[in-house]
């Protein structure tokens, strides 16, 4: 794989801005039934106007800066015409640089972290334009060209877009997908999409390999796919170059069933979109207020995370686990205010609660997963006080709490407060025989005991090392009992 | 004026001299009489119903709580969407739209106390100066039937002209307002682009385009745009300004603090009868103690060019949504697949000038030619704005409405640019962006002509006055 370049083209739903990019139907319209999310505007009906809104204007500004690019002076809307069934005007309102257009995002190097091999790597941003989603058509026999039905739902139609374009700076397909995971990380972290919700992104990939044709590549449509799709393009390319052929400059669709990607079945013509700026959509300047609004939206960002998890002590591994979600990361930094032992914190979290919910089917990727910060604080502080093992936390406690992150924090660990000193003073005033013989040497009697104290508690999160110590410890404090018993 | 003003209609059913179901009556009867005619409206709202909401309106004014159009008979262009009637900017391609929303001058209309009798013929999508170009048949000058009432709002206008409403809403993209109240003598606004909220209106060419009230007297005109005017949060284009003008407290211009400025680029090409009939307007402003100036704006000569290429434009682009899904009209035969569909649909559905303007829209938007056309007019749109941005701090900029009096049917349709040629001085109000004003100033050959004038951006209530005065020096249009 020598000389392989990559760019990307990545479309990100703002699903998390509220509404639509131009009218206040939802901009995340799952689980609603066809053609419910929608309105005049979002339908495309003539006398309708888009009126740019605060949520998804907000969030593009956001995601801008938070990806360090060059703003513009104004968000410039511009019409992109192409004829298509979901495309109800058949335009699409969109950003475009020339005929008195800008994109919200004029450049920028950003910055990811591939965790492959723990480098911060960049590649640069060309350009971010904020777009309207068409809606989704469905066809019959035949496809596009031919079906004699084309069915089409329009609650997708004006969800709110980014389009981010790429140099090509990426070297390979591992890399490829490092880079989009992070950005979607990001703009997760500015509260902009949930990228885990189904069509949430798409990813577009041009590639060639030694100075060769770039092909393009449609309709990839996750993060591993990324991977997929470029592995196979490139040994496919790879392979003609082999044999002494020549790539050919074109567009080839992945098919994610197969494995393969192949080239689209008819031609595109030759691009003509008539751009022009939108007439109905008058240049909002980007001021100083909506600078700071987008600005108050970006409150974390997953580099600051993972530095300062790191710089807590604690391993590469763990801090990234940590960082791929936004609310557990979140939860860690309140929580790391209150203890000492950062690792065990961070274990806590990154790998055995993480885990918990992993079993259950659930991720931390979403807030109502995780237990308030006074349970994660408390148990930490037990663990480092010695008062309870961390064996007994990733086996007993954090199950239940992932099954119910609710849960008081005294029905998560009743045993610890019955492992007292009196409870073992208790036992060993009944165990009096157990207990002389132990003062006189007998290691059995320990174990006994021990078993004694375990029945008194059930046998739920003790630990037996530590009640061992307690009943010798007691045991010596209490030896006159037997002394007593002996002399008498 | 055979009619009375709405000013004066709305006095009389407030001092209780009129009954408003009555007067309703006596405008029915009229539309009956002069409708197969005409041919001024595309829908009628049924009788019953007109009187009925009229009869509701009496109370309402014996009660005291009349608002500002109560009892008022209103026609509404038919680009503008209405609830209850349909919407079909007279194309094929709309025939029975009625798609559930409604204009926002239309609720504010109906908000205001109007009675809205019906949607009236146009231009197919607006793009005409003569209203012979409705996919449902020409709307003729009550004037002389012979004639066209001029368009694109000729519906609007000649049901001024009839009687067949008290007040009318017209919407001007290029002269569409005021070349039809030119020709058939009545008055209409072209307002400050922004004035007024365009949510609800089938667009031809947003940048350009304003709905406009239109009337029977100066007064009137300034009553329908007090309560349409204003800031809308469904259209971004809306200006945030309110108190645009008070129609009740609109008092004549001083003639001694009016200047008057004539360019001669907005003079050529004018028939002698009707440059003369200016002339002489501006003689007895003269007199009455106004200054009159002659000035010469060079770059207008470049309005119409730029006008059209720009308007063409716009037009490719908002026409390409009606390819046979969302929209009633679909082809004669079963089409075999979308494409097909897509493209016998705009085959079958659009007429001949509305295919011409988007094929010419596309021409002039397309890579290698945006840059010599569609660019280079936005060039000189931005220079004739700045130079009549200059001109109207100093003076009123006017001309005749029209370069001739109505034509006859046939007459100019034949020819494209003969027919374009009709709104060679009214472009460049809709290019500038600057409120426009046209109001009748007398006969040429027994037929009214019009005089517009032309002022700074948000300078309406100037305007206005001016048109008041006018009316007085004239001596017609009091009340």
């Amino acid at each position: 794989m020598v000389g392989v370049k990559i760019g990307l083209e990545i479309h990100v739903q703002l699903t998390e801005a509220g509404s639509k990019l131009f009218c206040g139907c939802r901009s995340n319209y799952r689980g609603l039934p066809p053609n419910t999310n929608v309105c005049p505007v979002c339908l495309g009906l003539p006398g309708a106007l888009p009126v740019p809104q605060p949520g998804p204007v907000e969030a593009a500004i956001a995601a801008s800066m938070a990806l360090g690019c060059r703003l513009p002076w104004a968000i410039v809307f511009t019409r992109k015409h192409y004829f298509y069934p979901d495309l109800p005007k058949n335009y699409q309102i969109t950003e475009y640089e020339g005929a008195h257009g800008a994109p919200v995002c004029l450049g920028a190097v950003f910055h990811y972290l591939d965790p492959g091999s723990w480098e911060w790597r960049s590649v640069r941003i060309r350009r971010i334009n904020l777009e309207e989603d068409p809606g989704r058509s469905q066809y019959g026999d035949g496809g596009i060209m031919a079906s004699p039905v084309v069915m089409v739902d329009y609650n997708r139609s004006g969800v709110p877009l980014l389009e981010v374009v790429t140099e090509p700076d990426l070297r390979g397909p591992r890399d490829a997908r490092s880079m989009v995971e992070y950005l979607l990380l990001t703009l997760e972290y500015i509260g902009a999409t949930n990228p885990r919700l189904e069509g949430a992104f798409r990813v577009d990939a041009n590639v060639s390999v030694g100075g060769g044709e770039r092909v393009e590549i449609k309709n990839i449509g996750s993060t591993l796919e990324v991977e997929r799709a470029l592995r196979y393009e490139i040994l496919r390319q790879t392979k003609i170059i082999e044999a002494g052929g020549k790539v050919e400059r074109e567009t080839r669709h992945w098919d994610s069933t197969r494995g393969v990607t192949r080239p689209l079945r008819h031609k595109e013509a030759e691009e003509e979109y008539l751009y022009f700026p939108d007439p109905d959509l008058p240049p909002l300047p980007i001021t100083g207020k909506l600078k700071e609004r987008a600005r108050s939206r970006i409150t974390l960002l997953p580099g600051e995370v993972y530095k300062t998890i790191t710089g807590h002590g604690v391993g590469r591994e763990v801090a990234w686990s940590i960082t791929q979600h936004p609310p557990l990361a979140r939860l860690y930094l309140t929580a790391s205010e209150h203890v000492a032992d950062k690792k065990t914190l961070a274990r806590l979290l990154g790998v055995d609660l993480k885990g918990a919910l992993k079993d259950l089917g659930r991720t931390p990727s979403e807030p109502e997963t995780l237990p308030p910060p006074e349970t994660v604080i408390t148990l930490v502080k037990l663990v480092e006080e010695g008062e309870l093992p961390y064996d007994a936390v990733r086996g007993l406690v954090l199950p239940k709490l992932a099954q119910n992150p609710k849960t008081p924090i005294e029905s998560l660990i009743p045993e610890k407060a019955k492992v007292t000193d009196s409870l073992i003073e208790a036992v060993l005033m009944e165990e009096r025989k157990a207990l002389c013989d132990l003062l006189r040497g007998k290691k059995k009697a320990l174990n006994y005991l021990v078993g004694a104290v375990i029945r008194r508690v059930g046998k739920a999160a003790v630990d037996p090392r530590a009640i061992r110590g307690m009943i010798e410890k007691k045991a010596r404090e209490i030896e006159r009992l037997c002394l007593e018993a002996e002399s008498s | 004026m055979p009619f009375e003003s709405a000013w004066r209609l709305k006095e009389e059913m407030i001092s209780g001299d009129l009954d408003p179901v009555e007067h309703a009556a006596h405008v029915l009867e009229r539309i009956r009489r002069w409708e197969g005619s005409v041919h001024a409206y595309l829908s009628l709202r049924r009788e019953d119903e007109i009187l009925g909401d009229t009869g509701r309106a009496v109370e309402r004014l014996r009660s005291g709580k009349a608002r500002p159009l109560e009892g008022l008979l209103v026609a509404v262009k038919d680009n503008i969407m209405t609830l209850d009637l349909p919407t079909t900017a007279a194309s094929k391609m709309l025939k029975g739209f009625k798609p559930g929303y409604e204009a926002t001058v239309v609720e504010r209309l109906r908000a205001a106390g109007a009675i809205i009798t019906g949607k009236t013929n146009m231009d197919e999508f607006a793009m005409g100066s003569t209203t012979e170009l409705s996919a449902y048949g020409p709307t003729r000058n009550p004037v002389d039937l012979e004639r066209v009432p001029g368009g694109s709002s000729g519906g609007s206008a000649a049901v001024l002209a009839y009687g067949g409403a008290d007040l009318a809403l017209g919407s001007d993209t290029g002269g569409s307002i005021r070349l039809p109240a030119s020709f058939t003598g009545t008055v209409g606004l072209k307002p400050t682009y922004g004035a007024v909220s365009r949510y609800g209106l089938i667009p031809y060419a947003n940048s350009l385009e304003q709905i406009g009230p239109m009337g029977r007297s100066v007064r009137d005109v300034a009553l329908l745009f007090s309560v349409i005017a204003g800031w809308d949060p469904r259209d971004a284009t809306t200006l945030r300004r309110t108190g645009w003008v008070d129609p009740e407290n609109l008092a004549p211009l001083d003639p001694h603090s009016l200047r008057i400025c004539t360019p001669e680029e907005l003079l050529e090409g004018t028939d002698a009868s009707v440059a003369k009939r200016f002339d002489s307007l501006l003689g007895e402003l003269e007199e009455s103690g106004a200054v009159v100036e002659e000035v010469r704006i060079p770059v207008l000569r470049e309005a119409l060019p730029a006008y059209y290429t720009i308007a063409m434009a716009e037009a490719a682009s908002n026409l390409a949504r009606y390819d046979g899904s969302l929209y009633p009209c679909r082809p004669s035969t079963r089409p075999r697949s979308w494409e097909e569909l897509v493209e016998r649909t705009r085959t079958e559905c659009f007429g001949s000038e509305v295919k011409r303007r988007i094929l010419m829209g596309v021409y002039v938007l397309s890579e290698g030619y945006r840059d010599q056309f569609y660019l280079a007019a936005t060039r000189i749109r931005r220079l004739i704005r700045n130079a009549m941005m200059a001109a109207t701090r100093r003076c009123i900029v006017a001309s005749p409405t029209g370069p001739v009096p109505a034509p006859r049917l046939g007459e100019r349709i034949g020819d494209p640019l003969k027919l374009y040629a009709l709104d060679v001085q009214t472009v460049t109000a809709n290019l500038a962006g600057i409120p426009s004003l046209s109001q009748p100033m007398g006969r040429v050959m027994g037929l009214p002509v019009g005089v517009q004038w032309m002022g700074p951006s948000m300078g309406e209530e100037t305007l206005l006055r001016l048109g008041l005065l006018v009316e007085e020096v004239l001596g017609y249009g009091r009340g």
